[in-house]
């Protein structure tokens, strides 16, 4: 029996944020430097499990994945779901779509359970920045596939004598765009120098993240949404106890070689951490049926990619282009919403991205609008913390985005939230999320 | 003109090889060599790509593996032919110790794998240049009689100095635009093996660029990455897809050392208009004084054959790359292709 459509939406039913659950995430070469994606994935579903009551439960689909990912980790989520407490007929799927992988995730099983392909689903992602996936060499390679194809002890032998000595060395995953040479916080120090954000202005964002996200723990708003992993309690790069003027004193890491000053420090820029998060994404007759909570609406999504390879805009800006699509697909403006999760993969980031919405010729000019896309009240924004605070395991930061706005919409009782999150490749991902 | 035609195109390994006995014997004997550009042209036909090799290329270069030849591949292919030329004992300019000032290039359309090259080089315009005397070397390529690939790559030497006359006086040098850095949107790192690798896979074993020792032997101060590994990367950054229609040209400022670590910036040089719906009025660094197209060649340069305006319909890239520790730029490039 379908369930009754939104009458200002396609006759399709509601898929519904029941609840999420994740690790504190640590810094890497932390508490979990010695735990695998595989490991920190099944520790996320398992705190799910118990705390909705899914153990030995068929779920309709589990999708999650890793931005940092071995090889042998080809079945990644699968293989978590099997160590875990769900039931082994639980199906599931790998997701890589760098940082946006956990919110990819979200968006493709709420689309599957609103077009009834399945009842529930488990959305989630990890990563380890500690246990990164380290290859050999190409020259070693090129020899090691090669000897398993020669059929003959010459060609065997003569595979082996192409090997060189420097072919031993092995290649360690980097933050570099493949394309471009430059990590991503050079990237980001482009755009931020291009529009011109302060450097008090990013510390400012960064001082206001740790503020909030201490001020959720101190409330217990993570209580029913991080379940404690080897020893950790909260998430490790939290410090309740900075300042301005603390963060006033690092020194710029990033765009150092750029003519004007160099703005990004350690501080409001994120670091490399290590964590997972998942979560319960069901239909409304999911959540009625076993007696599960509905804290909140998937309305939509929309993705967008730039080019930053020649130049044109800056790598981390997909989310500025995506978001008036995905607005006006749904006849909404940035006044409809009363929270804003705008992923801090660098304060520099988010203030860009606020600069761009902010400015005139630029809406008119690269989003084709009439003029300025508006203005983010402050106080709407990442009110309970975000990366520059909790850190930022790549693939996690999507599940524990989604969480926590749904539980901040339930608490409220009303209103809308949006989700910005931007990721390597020029790409970026907005979705929407309204309370019940 | 007369034609000399190869059965088979000669290995490069070779070609150095003769030039450095042929340097050998010039020193020796002092032979005197007309300061004339022979009138001959060298000619191969039917010249195979292998598709291995091919794929080792696109795989240094960090592009997709497709059927067809990327543009500065087809450079490659057609280079043992021009260098046939320019080591016969009767050209002007001696091939060792040449400089490679730049390149022209226009692509028809894309080449496949499959398709059998008649490769045709040829060399003229030989002029006075205010270090030396440089040469341009013209090499087409033709697919079933229909040309499709045409490059134009300019070589300097400075052991010959062409007298100067009333016609053609020696060039001053240019003033020195001082220059300033643009805002890199890539860097290229390259390892002290940089030269060994894309000699493996240019087929292009000049010792300048193998080792810090050969290139001494040859008056440099370490090996030098090849410029055509500097205009190979920037088309595969600039246009990663097919070569319909493709016009780009290069001019090398200062050598790359080896390792080396050089500073990129891609710059959409699109008139404004020439693509309805694409304004690019955003948000963006100043230019810092960008010195335009220099010519480290000074006065004549590599002979661009680019109008200095893109047509309507078609899109520019501009490219500069630089050393950050001594500010100082190793090449300025452009690529242009259809919309």
């Amino acid at each position: 029996m379908p369930e009754q459509a939104s009458p200002t939406s396609a006759p399709v039913r509601q898929a519904v944020v029941i609840g999420g659950n994740r690790i504190p995430f640590a810094r890497s070469g932390g508490a979990y430097a010695y735990s695998s994606n595989q490991d920190m994935l099944i520790a996320a579903l398992d705190g799910l499990v118990a705390r909705f009551g899914l153990q030995g439960e068929r779920i309709g689909e589990v999708a999650a994945g890793a931005v940092l990912k071995h090889s042998r980790d080809f079945n990644l989520t699968r293989e978590a779901v099997l160590g875990s407490a769900l039931s082994p007929a639980t199906p599931a799927y790998d997701v890589q779509q760098a940082c946006a992988t956990g919110l990819e995730t979200v968006v493709g099983l709420a689309n599957k359970i609103k077009l009834g392909q399945i009842d529930s689903g488990i959305a989630g992602g990890v990563d380890s920045a500690s246990d990164a996936p380290i290859a050999v060499s190409e020259g070693l390679r090129r020899v090691l596939l090669d000897f398993s194809r020669a059929r003959t002890t010459q060609q065997k032998i003569r595979t082996l004598a192409g090997l060189r000595p420097k072919d031993l060395a092995p290649n360690a995953p980097t933050t570099g765009e493949p394309r471009t040479g430059l990590s991503m916080g050079e990237h980001q120090a482009l755009t931020t120098a291009a529009w011109e954000i302060s450097r008090e202005a990013q510390d400012e964002l960064a001082f206001r993240s740790h503020s909030n996200l201490a001020a959720a723990y101190e409330r217990g708003f993570f209580s029913d949404l991080v379940t404690p992993y080897r020893g950790v309690t909260k998430d490790a790069n939290l410090r309740a106890d900075t300042s301005l003027e603390k963060l006033a004193t690092l020194k710029p890491v990033f765009g150092k070689a750029l003519p004007t000053p160099a703005t990004m420090t350690a501080g409001n820029s994120t670091p490399l951490t290590d964590g997972a998060s998942v979560v319960l994404l069901g239909s409304e007759d999911y959540a009625r049926a076993h007696n599960l909570p509905m804290l909140a609406n998937v309305v939509d999504a929309e993705a967008a990619a730039v080019d930053f390879v020649n130049g044109k805009e800056g790598l981390l800006m997909a989310p500025v282009y995506a978001l008036p699509r995905l607005l006006q697909r749904n006849s909404l403006t940035l006044a409809d919403f009363d929270f804003f999760e705008i992923h801090e993969a660098f304060a520099g980031t988010v203030l860009s991205s606020l600069a761009a919405w902010e400015n005139d010729d630029f809406c008119r000019n690269q989003l084709g609008l009439e003029g300025a896309l508006g203005t983010i009240d402050r106080a709407k924004l990442n009110v309970n913390g975000s990366s520059l605070a909790a850190g930022h395991p790549f693939a996690a930061t999507g599940g524990r985005i989604v969480a926590s706005l749904a539980k901040a919409l339930s608490e409220k009782g009303s209103g809308r939230g949006l989700i910005s999150v931007c990721a390597a490749g020029g790409q970026g991902v907005v979705a929407i999320l309204e309370a019940r | 003109m007369s034609e000399v035609v190869l059965r088979q195109v000669p290995g490069l390994p070779a070609l150095y090889r003769d030039a450095v006995l042929l340097a050998a014997r010039r020193r020796f004997r002092g032979a005197a060599v007309p300061l004339t550009v022979p009138e001959i042209r060298y000619r191969a036909d039917g010249v195979r790509v292998e598709a291995r090799a091919l794929t080792a290329f696109q795989h240094l270069l960090g592009e997709p593996a497709r059927d067809t030849l990327p543009s500065a591949y087809v450079h490659a292919v057609a280079f043992p032919v021009a260098m046939s030329l320019l080591a016969r004992p009767d050209f002007p300019l001696p091939l060792l110790g040449m400089v490679h000032l730049g390149n022209t290039v226009q692509q028809s359309r894309s080449i496949a794998v499959s398709e059998r090259l008649d490769i045709v080089a040829s060399a003229e315009n030989l002029r006075a240049h205010r270090a030396g005397t440089q040469v341009d070397v013209v090499t087409e390529v033709s697919v079933e009689g229909v040309p499709v690939w045409t490059g134009r790559s300019v070589y300097l030497t400075r052991s010959v100095l062409l007298p100067a006359t009333a016609d053609t006086p020696t060039p001053d040098r240019p003033a020195e635009t001082p220059f300033a850095p643009p805002v890199p949107t890539a860097v290229w790192r390259f390892d002290g093996s940089a030269g060994r690798r894309y000699a493996a896979v240019s087929g292009d074993w000049n010792p300048i660029h193998l080792s810090a020792f050969s290139a001494k032997a040859l008056g440099m101060k370490r090996s030098i990455a090849h410029g055509m590994y500097l205009a190979a990367r920037m088309l595969a950054q600039a246009c990663p897809g097919p070569t319909d229609d493709l016009r780009w040209s290069i001019d090398f400022a200062t050598p790359v050392l080896l390792p080396g670590m050089v500073a990129v910036a891609f710059t959409d040089a699109t008139p404004s208009g020439n693509l309805q719906g694409t304004p690019r009025e955003g948000k963006q660094l100043p230019e810092s004084g960008l010195p335009g197209r220099s010519r480290p060649g000074g006065a004549g340069g590599t002979g661009s054959a680019h109008p200095d305006v893109t047509p309507a319909g078609r899109v520019r890239t501009d490219i500069v790359g630089w050393s950050r520790e001594r500010s100082r730029p190793h090449f300025t490039g452009r690529v242009e292709r259809s919309a």
